[in-house]
């Protein structure tokens, strides 16, 4: 008995020493045609992993999208609803276990992710190049085309969606929205204890304080920052300055702030909070629409801009079917989903105007957004580039160690 | 032979599970010391351990956790044993008033700390009835009893559980001894106060003990109540070590993994205590049968 458990015991001890075992493709991708790519892709099934939080999304994914390759390229696509960090956690302990097949095709990521994940090889490519809608309605020379919060794509991902960080007040309780960081600070005053944003890592607080960071020190000298601590700190020093003296008037004083963006929007649906924030830019004409806002509630910016942002698609590294997740991602980056997503989901899309025919750029125009919210013009007109994604992590560092409390 | 192998057979489910956690287990601890070959971590070396204890953030986490823990688990013993004895002064040791007892043992404990949200938030049931009644004039008047950097949310709710824990743990024994012993005493002229203080409190020591030791180690290492109702610094420790194995930067998991390690090591100090506590107490009950 004794000696059989203390084989097993052995047995586990020397599991993680194996080295990894390499698989041969099944095709060359990377000389194949597109042709050939399609014909590989046909009858099979793409497993799709991203963010499931949002509702609509969802639906367009498993309805549009879906359709469209089974009608199309015959291949049915599936949808996992996970968080980011989670599908980095699956892929990265799939390559631990040295899975040379995974569970994962597609992964809907951008910035620090997708930094970390092509790092650390959970990511299959270059790719785009094979794409013939990238070409045909990608801006190839747009540098959120090339870089990703300042990383280099590489033909790693194709664009999904823009995003841009908005905020949003109900017009009827605070009729003057601020328009600068000493417009937040005096709208912030006039309303104590209602205005807050979500405790960073969350992605829509982390966009927000880069904003605020944005507004006091500038933003062009972020693009080349090396990234380290003390210099980042030394660079957002003011930024930090201001943060704290906004603490007193925040929810709570600034001690503590609420645990995510889903928080923050039952909050501000509550009438607890007087102002809400979110990278999709068109937000509120979704909220307007399903009674979940007012109709007097109005999206805006700062003058000097809002960061935004580009989010993409990849292939996961050990993805067993790298040419349907191919076939999938060029048929979401066409002019025709593209126009479903806009209309569908309100997201900014992703093609170059320059490039759509006449008639989908009429398509395009003549779609009514909703209420409440900036013009796509207007949006782009006060668009500013995001960090380099490493400076990510440590300006959320930061922000713990100076702002929270302080 | 063919005995031993019947034992072994059924023991085989139990055995498989182990070897899994084990398993886990391994693996935390060998990427702790930074071993992870798929991110180019090759060096095993000491130096995340050092990192972990010179890191304020970890050091503060750990602080709230051992406070946390140490909170929840007196102070339910402490109720959950007055409980206790005011069911057995009622002679209510079974029925109904047990039921009742036993039910906040069954909420799972997310749903306690939606509880919480719903009566003691800022715009919670208690702070709505003090506006309706005029007590307080705005929300954000209504004291902020949630999120707190003192963790006293935590607390309240770890105690809304475990109190009744305490009570239904120790009710069949401190029953008994309090019928025969604590009723022996007071034939013999001792007041009902004096029997509880020096004859059956004492010998229930040993098994409020154990109660105490199971809420330390749950409380410790809980997840989900500190992360709901918790401050945003600073953190408990799991929730600090699931945010540290969440960085994005895969290189940092080792760090995640020593935090992980601290973690373990302690459950496993508290699991000999309470080990040696039961080891201790069933020698006594052999040695006085």
């Amino acid at each position: 008995m004794k000696r059989m458990i203390a084989f097993v015991l052995a047995c586990l001890m020397v599991l993680p020493l194996f080295g990894c075992g390499s698989k041969a493709e099944e095709i060359d991708l990377t000389n194949a045609s597109w042709e050939e790519i399609l014909d590989t892709a046909r009858g099979t099934t793409v497993i799709f992993y991203g963010w499931g939080g949002d509702e609509n999304r969802n639906n367009w994914l498993n309805t549009t999208v879906a359709q469209y390759v089974k009608e199309n390229y015959d291949i049915t696509l599936e949808v996992v609803g996970m968080n980011i960090d989670d599908i980095l956690a699956k892929l990265s302990g799939e390559k631990q276990a040295c899975a040379s097949s995974g569970s994962i095709d597609m992964i809907w990521i951008n910035g620090e992710n997708f930094y970390s994940a092509k790092e650390n090889g959970l990511l299959w490519g270059p790719f785009t190049d094979k794409l013939p809608n990238m070409a045909a309605y990608i801006d190839l020379e747009d540098p959120e085309t090339l870089n990703d919060f300042c990383m280099p794509i590489e033909g790693f991902e194709a664009p999904y969606a823009k995003a841009q960080m908005v905020m949003y007040a109900d017009t009827a309780v605070t009729p003057d929205l601020p328009g600068s960081s000493e417009e937040l600070m005096a709208f912030c005053q006039a309303n104590p204890g209602k205005v807050t944003y979500p405790a960073l890592p969350d992605f829509t607080g982390s966009a927000f304080v880069r904003n605020i960071i944005y507004e006091i020190c500038g933003w062009e000298q972020f693009q080349t920052m090396a990234a380290d601590y003390d210099t980042v700190k030394a660079a957002i020093e003011p930024a930090l300055e201001y943060l704290r003296q906004l603490n007193p008037y925040l929810w709570n004083e600034g001690k503590t702030f609420p645990d995510s963006s889903t928080t923050l929007d039952a909050m501000f649906s509550d009438g607890e909070l007087v102002m809400n924030m979110s990278y999709s830019p068109f937000t509120v004409a979704s909220g307007i629409a399903d009674g979940i806002y007012t109709e007097t509630t109005q999206t805006f910016v700062f003058d000097n801009g809002t960061i935004g942002n580009t989010n993409y698609m990849a292939i996961a590294y050990n993805s067993p079917n790298k040419a349907g997740a191919m076939v999938v991602i060029n048929a979401i980056i066409s002019g025709q989903i593209q126009l479903t997503q806009y209309a569908q989901l309100r997201e900014l899309p992703v093609v170059a105007t320059g490039k759509l025919s006449a008639e989908e750029l009429a398509a395009f125009e003549s779609v009514d957004l909703g209420k409440g919210i900036l013009s796509q013009a207007e949006l782009l007109s006060h668009r500013l580039p995001e960090m380099p994604a490493s400076l990510v992590p440590i300006i959320e560092q930061i922000w713990l160690n100076e702002v929270v409390g302080k | 032979m063919r005995k031993q192998r019947t034992v072994f057979l059924l023991l085989l489910p139990f055995l498989a599970v182990t070897a899994l956690v084990l398993v886990s287990v391994w693996n935390v601890l060998v990427q702790s010391f930074g071993y992870i070959p798929a991110f180019g971590l090759t060096q095993p070396t000491l130096s995340y351990y050092k990192a972990v204890f010179t890191n304020p953030d970890f050091l503060s986490a750990l602080r709230v956790s051992l406070k946390i823990a140490l909170w929840s688990a007196a102070l339910a013993c402490i109720l959950g044993v007055a409980l206790s004895m005011a069911l057995i002064r009622l002679k209510k040791t079974r029925g109904r008033a047990v039921y009742l007892v036993r039910f906040p043992i069954l909420i799972p404990h997310a749903v306690v700390a939606v509880f919480m949200i719903q009566l003691f938030s800022q715009t919670g049931l208690l702070a709505r009835a003090g506006y309706a009644l005029g007590l307080v004039e705005d929300y954000t008047r209504f004291p902020q009893l949630l999120y707190t950097p003192g963790y006293g949310g935590t607390i309240a709710a770890y105690l809304w559980k475990e109190i009744p824990f305490v009570a239904y743990f120790v009710l069949a024994f401190m029953g008994s001894i309090s019928d025969s012993l604590g009723q022996a005493a007071e034939n013999l002229g001792a007041s009902s106060a004096r029997s509880f203080w020096e004859v059956t409190l004492p010998l229930s020591i040993p098994v409020i003990a154990r109660a105490f030791l199971i809420i330390f180690i749950f409380a410790f290492g809980g997840y989900e109540l500190p992360l709901l109702l918790g401050a945003t610094m600073p953190k408990a420790l799991p929730v600090q070590a699931y945010l540290a194995y969440m960085n994005p930067d895969l290189r940092q998991r080792p760090l995640a993994m020593a935090m992980n390690g601290v973690i373990l090591l302690l459950s496993i100090l508290m699991s000999a205590a309470y080990w040696y506590l039961v080891r201790r107490a069933s020698r006594r009950m052999e040695g006085s049968a």
